[in-house]
């Protein structure tokens, strides 16, 4: 019995056991679709897959932590929309097609500006008024569209420089550029997150914020500047979407919503706040990119690639429950 | 975890079996969303001329009508290396960069309903704006033989094609029948059939000589319609445009509808598999050709747009049958 609660505790503390998980099954994957596709293996697929994932890659992380607060941020793609209608819109002041690099900085700055106003507004009312997150984020993203919509008359801001392509679709060293942008901010998050006070503080708020109150940390700060943050990397991912779109549209990427929010329970955060780590979702990330793209590959239905995901998600979270935890352990003792 | 992975495997398996073997040459089409009956009717299209020419051909329809998810896709075909790439755009802005890209590793591409796109080696069309108006300008005139007037409804006043539409039919209701003379404006009234409905009343009251409404915009007719119905002017007033064949099959037969144009998506798909074959064997499309499911060809060299008038007529004979299609 204490070779199983030692076990146990093993299992849920360790990330270790979460990683390896996602592990085999990323490997099981890859075999699988290099099997039914002598296309998965090569260059040009696993390319494709790093130019694809980065965009998902940045609003995940933006919905990581919020949810890490034990709260979620439901407009992240339509604070991305917004951040990219303000990079669009400062370029097009600069001549469109024509506009130098330093247009390009000022709009990249002004539309990162926007992003946290719009999340530190979030954060405000979620940590000072007690709202709930759902209700206070599903509000922003409803006036964001709304705003947005009303600006662009539902139509799209196309024509950039040049010079954009490269990020959105340049490689380095052959890898491709947007990837490299991404590794760097989930390093950053993963070291804001794990290293500094402010992530512990994140973490605290989330397991119990009342708590934490009391043990002197100042949880509605903390909320606030999460949300901010969150905003800051939707604008990053908003400044991305215009560089491989190269037009901005109120509703670009609306389809992601939701795939955030099950790349992050795929790795293993917590939906009520207080555990998980950026590494696993990362991982999750790109399960589900070899699962789309092999999906892809293999010419399967899009509509069987959404219910496979879905289903990943349900045996994800029965594999994890307690109860089929002892009882594997109860079945795979050697006593009996 | 074992239990897990087999999980895994065997889903994997399964859709593994939909991969097919190599063809000579491979396409893919990206349309702008899956599942919905418009599309449905392209793949058999697609399908259908794909087992004819001995190619092979998917369509992929995202599963929402998001433009990244089209650029995606789109991306994924690069990477499968397919031969030809077709597309039917939800956003011809955001496309133009991963079509380039396409366009870059050699692939043809090709597409419909996107004429403002650059990144194409041919866009096509079944329905040119001109013809598509005339056409229903022609249907009105043969049914009113004396004078009198009609009404032109449009989606809104700010929808381009519908008012293209319009132009074209107002012009040559002008030129070929100078004793209908038209009602006000048009009225930007055809995506709602309340709307469609309450106008129609109110211009059958105040024009006791009304005998038409051309109405561009999928509800426009149906609404017109509902109005004829109720004011039994059922055979004095004609009321005919584009709509859903399903929506609108009893009013056809009932007579309160005339009829109206569309263009049929499984023939698009037909004709996606048709020229992208001949791109990628090297043929050229000249002035004059006569490439199966376009006709003979005119095309505009310098936009890259091949446009033609297959129009469908939805009539009497027609409607049940495209009605169960789901169209």
């Amino acid at each position: 019995m204490t070779a199983l609660t030692k076990r146990l505790s093993q299992l849920k503390s360790g990330a270790g056991g979460e990683n390896a998980g996602l592990l085999v099954m990323l490997a099981v994957l890859v075999l699988v679709f290099s099997i039914a596709s002598p296309r998965f293996l090569t260059g040009a697929n696993l390319g494709s897959m790093g130019f694809q994932m980065p965009l998902l890659g940045l609003l995940t992380l933006a919905m990581l932590a919020p949810i890490l607060s034990g709260g979620l941020n439901l407009a992240i793609v339509y604070t991305a929309n917004i951040c990219g209608l303000t990079l669009a819109w400062t370029i097009m002041q600069f001549g469109g097609a024509e506009a130098g690099i330093g247009a390009f900085i000022l709009g990249g700055v002004l539309a990162m500006i926007v992003g946290a106003i719009a999340g530190a507004v979030m954060g405000a009312v979620v940590a000072y008024v007690g709202a709930h997150p759902i209700l206070v984020s599903l509000a922003m993203m409803i006036f964001l569209r709304g705003l947005g919509e009303f600006l662009t008359r539902g139509g799209d801001i196309s024509g950039f420089p040049d010079y954009m392509r490269v990020l959105g679709h340049g490689e380095l060293a052959g890898i491709p550029v947007p990837l490299i942008l991404f590794g760097l901010i989930a390093f950053g998050w993963h070291v804001l997150l794990r290293r500094t006070p402010h992530g512990f503080s994140v973490y605290m708020t989330g397991s119990n914020m009342k708590a934490t109150e009391y043990a002197g940390l100042n949880a509605k700060r903390t909320l606030v500047l999460i949300y901010t943050l969150s905003g800051l990397l939707c604008a990053i991912a908003g400044i991305l979407m215009a560089a491989r779109f190269n037009s901005v549209r109120v509703g670009h990427g609306e389809a992601m919503l939701l795939i955030t929010v099950l790349a992050c329970f795929l790795g293993g955060i917590d939906p009520f706040g207080g555990h998980g780590r950026v590494a696993p979702v990362i991982l999750a990330l790109i399960i589900l990119q070899v699962l789309s793209s092999g999906l892809n590959l293999i010419g399967a239905n899009q509509h069987l690639a959404t219910a496979v995901w879905g289903l990943f998600l349900i045996a994800v979270m029965v594999l994890r429950s307690d109860q089929i935890r002892q009882m594997v352990n109860f079945f795979s003792r050697k006593d009996i | 975890m074992k239990k897990f992975t087999g999980l895994v495997s065997a889903l994997a398996l399964t859709v593994g079996f939909a991969s097919a073997s190599f063809a000579e040459t491979s396409m893919g089409i990206v349309v702008k969303i899956g599942g919905i009956p418009w599309f449905n009717a392209m793949e058999d299209g697609i399908k259908r001329r794909a087992d004819e020419l001995g190619v092979e051909a998917e369509m992929i329809g995202p599963v929402s009508a998001d433009p990244a998810l089209q650029v995606q896709a789109i991306e994924d075909l690069i990477a499968k290396g397919v031969d030809v790439i077709g597309v039917v755009p939800n956003d011809e802005a955001a496309l133009e960069p991963v079509l380039k890209k396409a366009r870059d590793a050699g692939i043809v591409v090709i597409s419909h309903e996107g004429p403002g796109l650059e990144n194409v080696d041919w866009n096509f069309e079944l329905a040119s704006a001109d013809g598509f108006g005339e056409a229903h300008a022609q249907l009105l005139s043969d049914k009113v033989s004396e004078g009198g007037k009609y009404a032109v409804y449009v989606g809104s006043l700010t929808v381009p094609l519908h008012n293209a539409w319009a132009d074209a039919a107002i012009a040559w209701m002008k030129e070929n029948r100078p004793d209908l003379e038209i009602v006000g404006d048009r009225y930007g009234v055809a995506e709602n059939v309340d709307d469609s409905r309450s106008t129609a009343l109110d211009l059958i009251a105040a024009n006791p000589d009304l005998k038409g409404f051309l109405a561009f915009g999928s509800q426009g007719p149906i609404g017109a319609g509902r109005a004829v119905e109720e004011r039994r002017k059922t055979g004095d007033i004609h009321v005919m445009g584009p709509f859903s064949p399903g929506q609108g099959r009893k009013m056809i037969h009932s007579g309160v509808l005339t009829g109206g144009y569309m263009w049929n998506p499984a023939q698009a798909g037909e004709v996606f598999v048709t020229l992208g074959n001949m791109l990628a064997n090297g043929e050229t499309v000249e002035a004059g050709a006569d490439i199966p499911g376009l006709g003979v060809v005119n095309p505009d060299v310098e936009a890259r747009d091949i446009i033609t008038d297959n129009l469908l007529e939805i009539n009497k004979d027609t409607v049940d049958e495209l009605a169960e299609k789901g169209l």
